[in-house]
Order: structure tokens, then sequence, then C-alpha cells
């Protein structure tokens, strides 16, 4: 297929509906709606269904049942709306069901405002509800990676019986960037018959299957979590992704950068470069799994003074920076959360005052 | 082949077609021929890379530039600027109006039909051939119907406006002309103008073409890009 031109948020419908995805429930919030827009024009294309809840708390649970019967399905939704869905993430993590999530994120804590952000990373990546669960979290720095990480959403939500979740920010939903589309994923044998309340008579089975996240027998409950906890350290072995630039060169200065905040770390390494300045970026694509190892092998490079984690929020992920460096090199920070991105330039000079 | 606009220019399209970019681009060029022009921001549906990031150097050009008050700039609710009211009733020689996109970024335009009302408008709808919804000829129709039921205007022109962003190449442009030609025909409204951003086209592309070329200089511009320019 020939290359279109599209927003993130209209990528992000497409990737969908190319995995198989036939069941999008959601709620308008800025600045994810387009998503909503473009799917409630495709979906029934596709023999696909569209359905707005009443709110996020409710869509949360609509994402439940698909999900528990074994369908593919995504809600998207912004910062304020994930909030709402956080306990039924919860419930849907421990019950095992494969459900995909994106957050396009908005300015916070509250309403904050309609413009980029990353500041929900310890939301994404620590918690949201309540309990002992993971979300496998992928994160995009542009529409083509919107695209390929949608895709593999669904292919991991199924590998791990799991909420997978796509972080991407106002900015990655709201540009438009030339977008190629990868084959349509195929639809892999799975064993959802061995758990999915899909029906008995449609499984052609006796057994009951029951999607449940009470436990109430201390061992059972107990069982529950070590298998949860069995997937998050296969996750770790299995899904980590990451991409290292300008690692190559003898770099004085490590930057730690995701999604649309890389796209300017990027800027600046290569306008550094000109002046004959080293500096290297590690870019998780995974924020969990994080790229432990990798951070701590390209923070021990012997060039490597010091490492800086560059964020759209007021420090979060430096704190996973700071774990993974092991106090083997001093870890700055450097942050901003408004909603405006800091510049190429704003970049450059705080790499400088490091030098 | 030059542009000839006067009067109250309405730009709409679908999502993302381009509206903002050619409305602008459309009021610099008739800037620089000497008219009084000015450009309103009715875009109240998508609050990301609107007229409002191209104040300044519009403003710069001596282009008036009416927007929501500045405590509104960053809100995502429908407000109107009074202003655009007084600019319909007493129009320069040129005043651009870049609607929102689809049939619902023009639906504002039903809240000034009284001002509107006996002023000859003329409404052009932006076509991007690389967008969703809008790669054949069929689509672009269907945009054009429920543009023209919410704006309770007519569509007098086309513009196409094919893009790919930074990977536009002069055949892009062409099969972007070629499908809003054939819309027209279709339609039987002109084919007002292309736009293309500078070099991209030759001087044979240019004699091919059988309406005027407005060559787009893009103002709104990636964080990562935007001082890079100069």
């Amino acid at each position: 297929m020939a290359k279109v031109l599209m927003k993130g948020n209209e990528a992000i419908g497409e990737a969908a509906i190319r995995a198989g995805c036939k069941n999008y429930f959601a709620y308008p919030i800025t600045p994810q709606s387009e998503v909503a827009e473009y799917l409630v024009k495709r979906l029934p294309e596709e023999g696909g269904v569209f359905l707005q809840g009443e709110s996020e708390v409710a869509v949360g649970y609509m994402i439940f049942g698909a999900a528990g019967a074994g369908e593919r399905v995504m809600t998207t939704s912004s910062s304020p709306g994930i909030s709402l869905m956080s306990e039924a993430i919860s419930y849907i993590a421990a019950a095992q069901c494969p459900a995909v999530f994106v957050n396009i994120v908005r300015g916070g804590p509250g309403l904050g405002g309609i413009l980029p952000s990353q500041g929900d990373y310890f939301q994404a990546t620590k918690g949201g509800g309540h309990g002992d669960y993971h979300l496998l979290v992928l994160a995009p720095d542009g529409v083509q990676e919107a695209v390929e990480m949608t895709m593999q959403a669904f292919t991991l939500a199924e590998k791990y019986r799991g909420p997978v979740m796509i972080m991407g920010d106002g900015l990655i939903g709201q540009m438009m960037e030339p977008v190629e589309f990868p084959d349509d994923l195929k639809t892999e044998p799975t064993n959802k018959d061995d758990w999915a309340t899909s029906g008995m008579d449609f499984r052609k089975s006796k057994k009951r299957n029951l999607v449940k996240s009470l436990f109430l027998d201390p061992t059972a409950l107990n069982d529950n979590n070590l298998a949860l906890k069995a997937k998050y350290e296969q996750m770790k072995k299995e899904e980590v992704q990451f991409e290292l630039y300008n690692g190559d060169t003898d770099y004085q200065i490590l930057i730690t950068s995701y999604g649309t905040m890389s796209r300017v770390c990027r800027t600046a390494i290569d306008m550094l470069k000109e002046d004959g300045i080293e500096v290297a970026m590690l870019r998780p694509k995974t924020l969990f799994p994080f790229p432990e190892k990798a951070v701590f092998e390209a923070a021990c490079k012997d060039s490597c003074k010091a490492v800086i984690s560059i964020e759209m929020s007021m420090g979060q992920m430096v704190e996973d920076v700071e774990r993974c460096v092991k106090g083997r090199r001093p870890v700055e920070f450097y942050g901003e959360c408004g909603g405006d991105i800091p510049s190429p330039e704003k970049i450059i000079d705080i790499i400088k005052e490091l030098l | 082949m030059g542009l000839d606009f006067t009067g109250i220019v309405v730009v709409a399209g679908n999502y993302g077609s381009g509206k903002t970019e050619t409305a602008i681009n459309l009021a610099v060029a008739c800037r620089r021929t000497g008219m009084d022009v000015n450009i309103a921001d009715l875009d109240l549906v998508n609050p990301y890379f609107r007229t409002r990031e191209a104040r300044i150097p519009l403003e710069a050009l001596g282009i008036q530039v009416i927007l929501p008050d500045t405590q509104y700039m960053f809100a995502d609710l429908p407000i109107l600027a009074p202003a655009v009211a007084d600019i319909i009733r007493q129009p320069s020689d040129l005043t651009i109006l870049d609607a929102g996109g689809d049939d619902v970024g023009v639906t504002v335009l039903g809240a000034l039909a009284s001002v509107l009302q006996d002023k000859p408008v003329r409404m052009l709808q932006v076509i991007n051939a690389f967008r969703p919804f809008t790669g054949d000829v069929a689509g672009c129709i269907k945009i054009k119907q429920e543009i023209e039921a919410s704006a309770k205007l007519t569509v007098t022109g086309l513009v196409s406006n094919a893009n790919l962003m930074d990977e536009t190449t002069g055949s892009h442009i062409h099969q972007g002309y070629e499908l809003v030609k054939s819309v027209a025909d279709h339609a039987q409204i002109p084919l007002e103008f292309i736009t293309a951003v500078p070099g991209i086209l030759t001087e044979r592309d240019l004699a091919h073409f059988s309406c005027p070329v407005l060559p787009i200089d893009r103002k709104l511009l990636f964080p990562w890009k935007r001082t890079l320019k100069t």
C-alpha cells in the first residue's frame, strides 16, 4: 500500500482495524477524539462496532466484558479518562484478559490542559489502579511507530493475556506524518477456548469458563499474583525494546528520553555533533519492561561523564534511570510539562552546562 | 495565471486537508500584491496546529489576525471571537475565514448566517488526495455535500493541496491535480489553484497545470524542526 498522510490518532484507529480489532469503545476527550471520529466511519465498513460509553468508568468495564469474551478490543483516552478507567484496568490485569489501552497524554494533574505531556509515566508503569500488576507499555515517537506498536499491542496482549498500553502524548496523536501500513495481522491460533467466556455452545465445549478477579482463598490469591509476576518476569526477558542513538561515538553525555521529547533531543544531538560535541540518547520504546541493562551499559561507557533524563514531566522516568545506573554516573534531570515542548536550542544549553 | 480573490473567502475541507496552511499562504500571497488582508481562525474543533500558531509572522506582514482572546487560546471550547462578525460586516480587500475540519468544523458558519447574508461569499474546499476519505472522487464529493449542508453555503471552488509533507514529490502534486480536476468536472465548479512547496515543480510541470500554483511556506512546524528553519 502506498503512503498516506495521517494524524497519529487516525493511524492508531486504522492500525487497530488491520490488527483485526472489531470492538472499540471510548468516551471523547481532547487530544485523542480523532480516534473515535475515524473509527466511527471505518469500523462499520469492516463489520466492527464503535460504542460510546456514558463515561470512561463504563468504557473500562465494556472493555473488560469484551476482552473476557475473547474478543480483540481497544479503547483510547487521555490522562483524566485513563484515571477513571484505572479500576477496570486492575480488574482486567487480575482476571488475565487481553486488551489494548491507548493514552494520548495531556497535561496534568487534575484537568490540567489539552497540550502534550508525559506526566502519566508513573501511572502507566507503576500502577494507576490498585494491586500488584503491570501494564506492558509501548511509547511511540511518531505516527509510523504508533501504527506498528498498535498492531504489536494486540499480539502482546494475547501472548501475555493482559492489558497493554500505548502511551503517546498530545503531539503524537495530533501531528500528521506520511505512514505506511504493514500487512494485516494474521489471526493466530490461540488458547482462548481454555479461558474466554465465549459461550459453551460457541466453543462446542462442556467446560464452564469463568473470568474473575476475586480470590477469597489466600492461597488462590497468592497463586494468581505469582502467575502475574511470572508474566512480568517473562516480559522483562523477551519484550524490552529501545533505540540507542549516536551510541557508537565516544559520547560525553547520555540522554534518556522517549516519545515526542526524544525527537527534539535527536535534533539537539545532530546540532551538537556539528559543534564537535558527541552526545548519545537511549530511547526506551517499552517503558515497561524498562531497558534496565541497556541504560546501565550505555551510562557506563568510559567516555560518558553523566546521564540526563529529559522529559515532558517534572521527573518521572528519571527514577527508573537512577535505579538502573546504580550510582555509577551522576543522573541529572530536565523537564517541562505545561504543554510547550522544549526547543532543540534549550536542550543544547542544558547539555553544555553539564560538560 | 494569477490568484484572483477578493471579498470573503471561506477555506473549508476535511480534517487535515491543509486548510490552515492554505489559508495562511493565500493570505500572505495576496498581501504581497498590496491588498489589505485579514484572516480569522474559525477552527473551533481542533485545538492543535491552528492559525493562532502563525499569528506573529502574519502580523509582521501587516495581515490582521482574528483569534479568540488570549486567555482562551488553548481551550478546547467553541469560542468565536466577536471581532469575526465585525470583519464580515466590513470586509477588507480580502477576508479569509479559516474554518474547522469536516462538516462539524463549518457548523460555526451557520451561527454567522445573519452577517453573511447578502454578502458575496466564496467557499473553497481544500483536498489532499493522500488523506483518508478523499483519495477518490466519490469521497471528495461526499465531504463537499456534508460541508455544504452544515455551512449552509455552497462550495464555489476546489483547491488541490496534495502532499505527504517532507516526502512530497512532483508526482504527488500531479496525482492530486488529476484527482481534484476530476472532482471539479464532476461538481462543475472550478479548480481554483493547487499548492506546492517551492522547488518541487519544474517549469515543465507548471506549464501542465490549467490553474495557478500557490507557493506554500509551511508555518506550522514540529517543535523539533521549528528552529532548524532559517
